[in-house]
């Protein structure tokens, strides 16, 4: 075997051993993907029982819930929080670098019109990205985008509630992927302080149909514990936590989603590349044995 | 005198932990202890962390339980709902990670100012670790 062939075969060796990695990277991908999902069902019947909670308690309140810290928008808007929700791994094709992208665009509009800007992020990804560009991040969440906790959400959502209602931000925004299905995701862009009383109404026309039954009969004798005012104020922050868990956990399947999408494309090329290699493996064989059986006509002519 | 059962559901934002019927049920709201029975007064009250006990029956081997977070639970006619943040097994509780959250919620509450939502919130980690690291410490006696 000449020196070249010997070159292209160790290429495909390597080659083979890239594309068994990639392979089995996809198939880690395609399981925590369907784990994800499934985390993602498992928060609706938290979340549409914290609903109907709250309706029965607003009703019950009497009152207006629109005078709560976090409901309140500031009267002047100077400082502007971003949370940049990336994954602790890259190798997920352009799931970090879009969310980075999208960040630091919003940044550069609040910017331009005199705001301030707060940075926090989720992910070693974005951390380190930040710092790097030197816009160094003020929370910094890592170590857990592989499999978010309610507790990891919470803890977010009480430091980002915390800046808002103290007034080291007027505004809180969420950069993160949303996810649609394993070949999609969207970089998605939410306010999420102040909270929209928008985000507390979602969804309950339908949860009224399925709770019509009970509200009659219940309604007049429900005894509260503290009074309905003081529940209502400790759930409507719960929409914050479960705004930021939800946004995790999206992340954590469209991290997964991308990440086989993206190693089912390495694993391709690395195939393709291997059949280019071998195709060439085997023309410089063929090309060495003409050139021995030439040189076998070639010295056979000379004795005759 | 046999208690009535009657169904319950324990629901965290990470899914349902429990989905049975019991007799009774052991909690704590923000105005102190309570127990619930069958065909309790309909009730929608905010729960404090503390141990959750569930009695399927009326020997203490029946008993489940659970290191509840901070929550809610609503009495209605068909059952009872109790929602909260987290809820684990006793036993999976570590004494030693407990103790480091509680160090960091208690030097957060004492550099907040008072009166702050830094505040507020550094005091509620504060009595959620303590209740948890008590249950821990129950538990391992």
């Amino acid at each position: 075997m000449s020196a070249s062939q010997r070159d292209v075969k160790n290429r495909i060796g390597s080659v083979k051993n890239i594309q068994k990695i990639t392979r089995a990277m996809e198939m880690v991908a395609a399981a925590r993907l369907r784990r994800a999902e499934q985390r993602i069902e498992a928060l609706r019947p938290y979340a549409g029982a914290i609903r109907r909670m709250t309706r029965q308690a607003a009703e019950a309140a009497g009152s207006e819930i629109s005078g709560l810290p976090i409901l309140k928008e500031h009267e002047a808007e100077n400082t502007v929080a971003l949370l940049l929700i990336t994954g602790d791994r890259g190798l997920a094709g352009a799931f970090n670098s879009q969310i980075i992208r999208a960040g630091l665009r919003a940044a550069r509009e609040h910017e331009g019109g005199g705001r301030a800007v707060l940075y926090s992020a989720v992910g070693r990804r974005g951390v380190s990205t930040l710092n790097f560009r030197g816009k160094e991040p003020v929370g910094r969440y890592v170590g857990f985008t592989d499999r978010p906790s309610y507790a990891d959400a919470r803890e977010i959502a009480e430091e980002l509630i915390a800046s808002y209602v103290d007034g080291k931000a007027d505004r809180v925004e969420i950069f993160y992927n949303g996810y649609i299905s394993p070949l999609t995701q969207e970089v998605r862009r939410e306010t999420l302080l102040p909270l929209q009383q928008a985000t507390i109404l979602e969804g309950t026309e339908r949860d009224r149909e399925g709770a019509e039954d009970d509200d009659h009969h219940t309604h007049a004798l429900v005894e509260y514990e503290p009074d309905p005012d003081e529940i209502l104020a400790r759930l409507i922050p719960d929409y914050v936590e479960i705004s930021v868990y939800r946004a995790l956990l999206e992340s954590t399947a469209s991290e997964h989603g991308a990440r086989m999408t993206a190693m089912r494309n390495a694993s391709e090329n690395a195939g393709e590349l291997i059949e280019d290699l071998t195709l060439e493996m085997n023309r410089a064989r063929q090309a060495e044995i003409t050139q021995e059986i030439m040189e076998v006509v070639a010295g056979a002519e000379s004795l005759t | 005198m046999a208690k009535t059962p009657f169904r319950t559901e324990v629901l965290t934002p990470e899914g349902s932990v429990f989905d049975d019927e019991v007799t009774q049920i052991s909690t704590r709201t923000k105005t102190g202890s309570i127990g619930i029975l069958a065909r309790h007064q309909p009730l929608l009250g905010m729960l404090e962390p503390t141990e959750l006990r569930l009695y399927r029956g009326e020997s203490d081997a029946e008993v489940v339980r659970f290191a509840a977070g901070e929550g809610y639970v609503q009495v209605s006619p068909d059952g009872v709902l109790l929602l909260v943040e987290e809820a684990h097994s006793p036993d999976s509780l570590d004494i030693g990670d407990l103790r480091d959250k509680l160090g960091r919620a208690e030097d957060a509450l004492s550099s907040a100012e008072d009166g702050t939502e830094e505040s507020r919130r550094a005091s509620r980690d504060k009595r959620r670790w303590e209740a948890f690291l008590r249950i821990a410490e129950g538990g391992s006696q």
